[in-house]
Formats: structure tokens, C-alpha cells, sequence
């Protein structure tokens, strides 16, 4: 494992972002994740992988209380965020999505202008205080999201305008115009053509110097080109979780070969 | 864990490359064995027919090189397959270099024939040939059957052709010194017998490619080595 890839790729970084520890969680009476334990670090590109219906999305959307909105989801177990559980009481879901932004599998810009789309976050959470402020945090997000140079005398034309892959830059725009810790990236390609995927997957390289993304995608090449950790999740088990080119070159466990050598589905 | 994949082309592909590079085993096995018995009984046109069969072996290496490539470009081989294209290359490069191997010593065969005979010389290369052919066999064989043993087996056997080439390398040595008019041929017989010694290394580096290839790692312990013989025997 010492390749010049892999050395390029390595995670200089062992700081932990969120720690799982224990968590489970029913839907009504499925039982649909079973005692996932995980670190995901900081600054880390960490790939979700496996099957439909592992898992995968399911705890994704655990790490932003996502699933608050289900009214028969029930999650246990502990998720903390810089060492704070993010299932206290006393924490504001709003402000924790704040905090951890998500990108979804189809883009969903609002209907409102490309320039309304990325400001909406910090006008309604007031991170700007001016005008100024406001037009420097569109352009510097639109800029980090590869979008700026395509949309940038035509802000006030509306996002939903833009082509698929535009939109979904769009999308990782207003996810980033908050400056959250974490971004969450549910499927961000699958809606994608190649070029626009290949688009997308240098950005999150990017944005990994900022913070830490978590990304479930069903394309096992992506996780592959993007992230340094991988985990793969299996009838709501967390199988295994390691360094991405561990994963996909000798991967421990024989279900884990099995899914990634495309034995089982 | 399943055998085979879900999409069944990618078992064809897999097994396909597997079949040359044992089919390629085979050609090379056959000509280490014909080039030494040429040699054995002086017979000039089996050792010009391994000579020629040489090309046979390196076509199949290409072949195997371009199927391969062509298997990670489009299959994009991951974890346990990823090991067998990438072991499958590796062995068929070894097998090249054996049968190049061969032909050399089809080669010197040839010139040997017109000089004079060395006692019993060549009766030791064909068994020195013959054990290092069934080290070839069974690294292919524990390749095919995925059998990490039997190619702990072969690996440690190397030890035993190293042995036999020293003391062939001894005999030679005396051989010229006993009479200045061995010294052609010799020189010519102990090239034949360092490089079946070769092939011998070669057979190992393809029991170690079935131990990555089952395992995930190359072996880490160095293998035993009889070390110091030829350069000891070189200052006597």
C-alpha cells in the first residue's frame, strides 16, 4: 500500500468530525440499521457504499436529523459532532443543517433566482450584514462550486433554468453559502452526464480542504475517484470501514469483496 | 461468498485469460524439456524446433498483455479479480522469460553438437531441467487450484535447484581444469545450467504471485538462499 497514489491520497488528518457509536434505527417495525459504530474524520472524503436498501442513505440522513421528519423513525444510539450529541434536546435541528449541510440526489433549487438560490442560507440564518457581505458570499460559493464563470451575468435568472448538471452545482453552492462543518452528499451524480459528474467530483475534492464530506453513492468507480474512507453497509450492517484503497483492493470481509467485485447485488 | 459474478461476460473474460496463461505454462514447460533432451541426444532439429516455438510463446504473451488490458479497461477489476489480471500479466511475463530461456538453450545446443562431448555432463542439465520444469508445473497448477501450500512448497524447492546448479557449477570447474580442451563447451553447458537455474527463480515469482493473489500480500519472509557457492568456488 505504500504506490504513489496512495500516498497522494493519504488522510494526514485523524481528527475526528463525527463519532457514531451504537446507533439503530427502526422504521416502524424494520429494523433498518443495526448498531453502527463509525469515525468520520475531518477534512475526509468518506464514501457510503452497497446495496439498495442497506442502510446507506438512511444513516446519511442520521447525521443531520433528517429522519426527525419521519414520523415512525426511530433512532438510538449516539451521534456527536465535534464531541456534542447532535440528538440533545437542547440542539436546534435548523441550526445543526446549518452546520451540516446536504446535497440530494436530484437537484431541487428553489424557484427563485440562481443569486436568491445561495443567499437564501445566510439571509435567513444572518451571517451577512450587508448587501456587500451578501454578494460576496454568492460569488465566492458560486465560485468554489465551479458555477461562477456560467452563470455570472445571469444571476437573476432562475436557478430551475439552469441544465442538470448547472443546477446540481448549484445545489453544492447553497450547501457550502452556509459554511457548514460537514456536507452530506446523497447521490449527487446519478442525475449526471460524465462531464458534469467528472465536475461535481472535483469539487468535492476541493472541498475537502474546507471540511469534511460524506457522500452514499451506488457508482463504486466514484467512491473509488473521491474519497479517502470507504464504508460498506449491508442489510443495515456497517460490514467494513477503511482506507479506500484497502477497501478496494483486499478488503477484509468476504461480502465486502463479494459487493465490489460485483458478485452480489 | 458467490463464485461467480452477476454479470456472467466478466467470468468468461477472467477465466479466458487464465486458460492462455496456463495454455502458454504448458508450451513452456514443453520446450524446457525438448531443448534439454535435444541437448541429451545431440538432436539438432528438435532443438531448431524449440527454437522456433519460441514465437509461439511470445504471441501468446501479447495476446495475454492485450486481453488483459482490454479486460481492465472495460470490467474495471476490483479486489480479488483485480489481483487475478494483475497476476496474470506477471506470470505470463515470467513464462516469456522461461521460454527465451528455452531457446538459448536450443541455441548453444546446436553449437555443442559440433564439439567434443563432456562426460554425463548433459545427463545432469536434463535432470537439473526436469526438476525445475515440475517447480514450473506445480506453481502453475497452484495458481490454477489457488493452492497457497503448494506454492509455499515450490518457493521453498528453489533451494534444491540452487543446490543442484552448484554442484554442477563444481563439476564443470573440474572438467577444465582437468583438460584445457573442456573449457568451449563447458563455458557453453554452465550458461545452459545457470540459466535453467533461471527458470527455476522464474517458477518461484509465480509460486509468490498465487500467495498474493489468494492472500493480498506478496510473502514477507525472505526465502532460504544458498548463497556464496559459484563466488567460493570462482576463488578456489
Amino acid at each position: 500500500m505504500d504506490d504513489a497514489r496512495i500516498v497522494e491520497r493519504s488522510v494526514d488528518i485523524h481528527q475526528s468530525k463525527i463519532s457514531a457509536k451504537g446507533v439503530q434505527v427502526h422504521y416502524g417495525t424494520t429494523h433498518a440499521l443495526k448498531d453502527v459504530d463509525v469515525e468520520i474524520l475531518d477534512h475526509t472524503v468518506t464514501a457510503f457504499i452497497g446495496p439498495s436498501g442497506c442502510g446507506k442513505s438512511t444513516f446519511l440522513r442520521c447525521l443531520n436529523r433528517m429522519n426527525d421528519t419521519i414520523v415512525s423513525c426511530k433512532v438510538t444510539g449516539m451521534i456527536q459532532l465535534d464531541g456534542e450529541n447532535i440528538y440533545d434536546q437542547r440542539v436546534d435541528p435548523v441550526q445543526l443543517r446549518a452546520k451540516v449541510g446536504m446535497v440530494f440526489q436530484k437537484p431541487n433549487p428553489f424557484p427563485k433566482s440562481i443569486y436568491d438560490n445561495v443567499a437564501y442560507g445566510p439571509k435567513i440564518h444572518g451571517l451577512t450584514r450587508s448587501k456587500a457581505d451578501l454578494d460576496e458570499v454568492v460569488e465566492r460559493c458560486l465560485r468554489k462550486a465551479a458555477l461562477w464563470n456560467e452563470v455570472k451575468d445571469r444571476l437573476a435568472s432562475p436557478g430551475t433554468g439552469l441544465s442538470g448538471g448547472q443546477q446540481q452545482r448549484l445545489c453544492i453552492a447553497r450547501a457550502i453559502a452556509t459554511s457548514p462543518e460537514v456536507l452530506l452528499m446523497d447521490e449527487p451524480c446519478s442525475a449526471l452526464d460524465p462531464i458534469a459528474t467528472a465536475q461535481v467530483e472535483e469539487l468535492i475534492s476541493e472541498l475537502r480542504a474546507s471540511f469534511s464530506v460524506v457522500i452514499v453513492t451506488h457508482s463504486m468507480q466514484q467512491a473509488a475517484r473521491v474519497s479517502q474512507k470507504t464504508a460498506f453497509f449491508h442489510l443495515g450492517n456497517l460490514v467494513e470501514y477503511g482506507e479506500t484503497g484497502k477497501i478496494f483492493t483486499t478488503p477484509k470481509d468476504p461480502r465486502t469483496e463479494a459487493y465490489i467485485t460485483g458478485r452480489i447485488g | 461468498m458467490n463464485t461467480t459474478h452477476i454479470l456472467s461476460a466478466f467470468d468468461r473474460d477472467l477465466e479466458g485469460v487464465q486458460a492462455l496463461v496456463m495454455r502458454m505454462g504448458g508450451l513452456v514447460e514443453t520446450a524446457l524439456l525438448d531443448a534439454a533432451e535435444a541437448l541429451d541426444a545431440r538432436d539438432e532439429d528438435l532443438a531448431t524446433r524449440v527454437r522456433t516455438g519460441d514465437q509461439a510463446i511470445d504471441a501468446l504473451e501479447e495476446q495475454i498483455n492485450a486481453e488483459c488490458a482490454r479486460l481492465i479497461a472495460l470490467r474495471a477489476p476490483a479486489a480479488g479479480d483485480l489481483r487475478t489480471v494483475l497476476t496474470v500479466m506477471k506470470i505470463a511475463a515470467a513464462l516469456e522469460r522461461s521460454g527465451d530461456y528455452a531457446k538459448n538453450l536450443a541455441k548453444r545446443t546446436v553449437v555443442l553438437s559440433q564439439m567434443p562431448h563432456v562426460m554425463g555432463a548433459s545427463g545432469t542439465i536434463r535432470r537439473l531441467a526436469k526438476a525445475v520444469v515440475l517447480m514450473l508445473n506445480d506453481a502453475l497448477d497452484a495458481y490454477i487450484r489457488r493452492d497457497v501450500k503448494l506454492a509455499e512448497d515450490v518457493r521453498q524447492r528453489d533451494r534444491d535447484i540452487d543446490q543442484m546448479y552448484n554442484s554442477i557449477f563444481r563439476e564443470f570447474l573440474t572438467h577444465m581444469m582437468e583438460d584445457p580442451r573442456n573449457i568451449g563447451p563447458c563455458m557453453h553447458l554452465h550458461f545452459i545450467a545457470k540459466n535453467i537455474e533461471r527458470v527455476g527463480d522464474h517458477a518461484t515469482a509465480v509460486a509468490e504471485q498465487v500467495i498474493y493473489l489468494v492472500t493480498g500480500a506478496m510473502p514477507g519472509d525472505e526465502r532460504p538462499k544458498v548463497d556464496g557457492m559459484s563466488t567460493s568456488m570462482a576463488r578456489s
